[in-house]
């Protein structure tokens, strides 16, 4: 049988405390606490747990300054609900169901000790939907339990580098991996002279760095860095106003912009001095999805997608959730086992997943970052999908993205 | 060869009145389903040019002809359709109502049924040819895609590419009664002469798997790597068999080359460059021609068997996909 918390939106969630939900899976873990795991013997399950903070700031609206909403992300849930979907009909076959539960806590603060309680009561997977701030003490707080959490939400390099944590899977793809996808693409066309815009937020700082590393990597350059400042303040014009921003002697090629806010950033294109093409948080965006995508199977996932939540159009974290569901169900139906270590050893071993962007997506075994295509979006058309033609490595293209083992600082294969 | 009836339609419905079934066989026309630009286009073997252009519902994907080749079945994707041509006259006639997205389909015109993967919504859909009505709709793992049913009617194959799986349905009950695990997105199927082999193309794989029919477990894989190409680009799709059952050739996807393989010794033997995006392959009745379409090069390649060299390749419609030969 399949079952989802189904209709948990997060308001409901929030409505009941995170030890009320946990009290159910607890009392549903007790009856299967003693599955034995052959397949011929009576229904095992495997269980899967979504948890989200609520008030993410990732999830806010954002809104034109007439309150008009200009994009209305989500969680991405449904992500996983399409995962657990296509498990339906392995059931019979596997004779073990997939259980997924949603869990929203309070605070990144909250999110340790709500993952600890759901592992007590016999779940092994985690979809981790946070902010890179909840990450610190949810690694020490599993450090060594029989859990796998899967990241399918946040890009911060930091997190595969310095945190370095064998429990994590980062299913959601790294700045590093957006922006070495972005700065191909453009290199490819030989634009090769960037004009970097950087929005206050740590997050665009953390872009911006990501940025400037793919660019020495393949040998690009910045011809100048400027730091906007949003606003209509005439006194900060040198500072908002794109026009004279990009009032440069030398030329370039292409402007980049970081601005998560999305605030600055529309009202760059058009209002440059020069007629250029922007990239980064506008215009041709690199992605690990888009509604656009119509090879290797995405129109099927992007319409199962879409009937599960509602009309919403599925993005990188919905993909990120969807595959992080369909490593589990796919370890246990390669390995024909319900056995948590047998699945671990798959998804980090030689596991390799059909993410519907070309190339089988895998865990990397230095950083547990999977390896995947970066789709180049632009609004209405996946313009490329990285690694573009031409970038090659020894042993798999996909390792052109990212951290690759040799200049990785994490070495959890070691 | 009887001329070009398809150009004359009056002068056709004459010849179609005057001849017997069987006289209208070999005309060798080559009949290409485009995904893009919706309609089939009709090539002529000896000039290679294009002589008709059949408009037909939207998304037409896998094509067969039935027995005495008088129509031409077009799985049409888009407006949930199965379109049927009258050959000589090249007009669509009827229309067959599938689930939601056909993409390939079987036929068993002892039974007069058409078995259809529906993709979207995961199931095969038991038509009834001359009722034009779904009697069943069979659930299967999440986008079925290959369809084939046994010699003697009573099977039905098809694989889930999302679950990957090989379910064999029981056509009588119209149930699923075996499934068999095998690699990463499965997609279409051949099956041995001699009825013990199912040979069924896995893409994300990049391989064969070759399925046991009496026990249903996989009793062999076949691995792909044309000279110069990355194991990442082997994406196998379409797969056809010699009625000896001793040689199949694969389409090879985004790899670009078909790969020609001794069946019995299961050795690659050699690979023939194509079109990229490589995927609807088909045999001439001799078996002395091989046509392929390239799904991403807008373009169909002929291939001369002895040599494995190939001929020509002939611009056609937008995202060719399905490939078949009236003879």
């Amino acid at each position: 049988m399949i079952r989802a918390l189904v209709g948990s939106s997060t308001r409901w969630a929030a409505k009941l405390s995170p030890l009320f939900i946990l009290a159910c899976i607890a009392a549903a873990a007790a009856q299967d606490a003693s599955a034995p795991s052959s397949p011929t013997s009576p229904q095992q399950h495997v269980k899967i747990a979504f948890v989200q903070i609520d008030g993410d700031p990732r999830y806010t609206p954002i809104r034109a300054s007439d309150r008009i909403i200009l994009k209305a992300p989500d969680h991405p849930f449904a992500g996983a609900q399409i995962g657990i979907d296509e498990a339906a009909p392995l059931v019979r076959l596997l004779n073990t169901d997939f259980t997924l539960d949603r869990i929203a806590v309070k605070s990144a603060a909250d999110m340790a000790s709500a993952v600890l309680q759901a592992a007590d009561a016999g779940t092994h997977f985690f979809l981790i939907d946070a902010t890179a701030d909840a990450y610190r003490s949810l690694a020490a707080a599993v450090h060594g339990r029989d859990v796998l959490l899967f990241n399918v939400s946040e890009p911060d390099d930091a997190l595969r580098r310095d945190l370095c944590a064998a429990e994590f899977v980062h299913v959601y793809p790294s700045r590093a991996q957006l922006m070495d996808g972005l700065v191909q693409y453009v290199v490819s066309r030989k634009w090769t002279n960037f004009l970097e815009f950087q929005g206050p937020s740590p997050d665009d700082a953390a872009m911006t760095t990501a940025f400037e590393h793919s660019v020495q990597k393949f040998g690009a350059h910045i011809v100048a860095q400027r730091k906007f400042k949003p606003g209509t303040d005439p006194r900060d014009r040198e500072q908002n106003d794109p026009l004279l921003l990009s009032a440069l002697n030398r030329d370039f090629d292409v402007v980049f912009v970081a601005d998560g806010d999305f605030d600055f950033v529309r009202t760059v294109p058009y209002h440059l001095v020069r007629p250029r093409p922007v990239i980064g948080s506008i215009d041709l965006e690199p992605v690990a999805w888009h509604w656009t995508w119509d090879h290797n199977g995405a129109p099927q996932v992007n319409s199962r997608f879409e009937k599960r939540s509602g009309g919403r159009r599925m993005e990188g974290a919905d993909w990120a959730a969807w595959v992080a569901v369909k490593m589990v169900v796919q370890s246990a139906l390669h390995t024909r086992s319900a056995d948590f270590s047998t699945q671990r050893a798959f998804i980090l071993g030689d596991g390799s997943f059909d993410g519907d962007k070309g190339l089988a997506v895998s865990v990397r075994a230095w950083d547990h970052q999977v390896r995947q295509a970066v789709l180049l979006a632009a609004p209405y058309e996946v313009v490329a999908s990285a690694p573009i033609e031409g970038f090659l490595h020894q042993t798999n293209e996909l390792d052109t993205l990212g951290d690759d083992q040799p200049e990785s600082t994490c070495h959890l294969n070691r | 060869m009887n001329g070009c009836p398809m150009l004359r339609p009056a002068a056709a419905l004459a010849l179609v009145l005057a001849i017997t079934p069987a006289e209208a066989k070999d005309t060798g026309l080559i009949y290409v389903s485009n995904e893009k630009s919706n309609n089939i286009l009709v090539v002529d073997p000896k000039t290679y040019k294009i002589v008709n252009d059949i408009a037909v519902s939207r998304r037409p994907r896998d094509m067969h002809f039935n027995a005495d080749h008088s129509k031409l079945y077009v799985a049409c994707g888009d407006d949930d359709v199965i379109d049927v041509i009258d050959v000589a006259t090249s007009k669509v006639v009827g229309k067959l109502v599938t689930g939601s997205s056909p993409e390939t389909f079987a036929m068993d015109e002892t039974r007069r049924r058409i078995y259809v993967s529906d993709e979207e919504s995961s199931t095969v859909a038991i038509i009834n040819m001359d009722r034009n009505i779904i009697e069943k709709e069979v659930p299967t793992g999440a986008e079925p895609e290959g369809v084939l049913v046994s010699a003697d009617g009573k099977t039905v194959y098809v694989t889930s590419e999302v679950g990957d799986l090989v379910h064999a349905i029981d056509a009588d009950s119209g149930y699923v009664t075996q499934d068999v695990v095998v690699g990463t997105r499965p997609r279409r199927f051949a099956a041995t002469p001699d009825g013990k082999e199912l040979w069924v193309s896995t893409e994300m794989a990049g391989e064969v798997s070759i399925i046991d029919r009496q026990k249903f477990v996989v009793t062999g894989k076949i691995d792909f790597l044309p000279p110069g190409m990355r194991k990442s680009d082997v994406t196998p799709v379409g797969l056809v068999m010699t009625k000896d059952g001793k040689t199949a050739y694969v389409t090879l996807g985004h790899a670009a080359h078909v790969a020609v393989v001794d069946v019995p010794t299961r050795a690659v033997q050699g690979y023939i460059l194509v079109g990229k995006r490589s995927w609807g392959v088909t045999l001439s009745r001799d078996e002395k021609t091989l046509y392929v379409a390239n799904g991403l090069g807008d373009d169909i390649t002929i291939i001369d068997t002895a040599s494995r060299k190939a001929v020509i390749s002939i611009p056609v419609g937008r995202v060719p996909w399905g490939i078949v030969v009236d003879d």
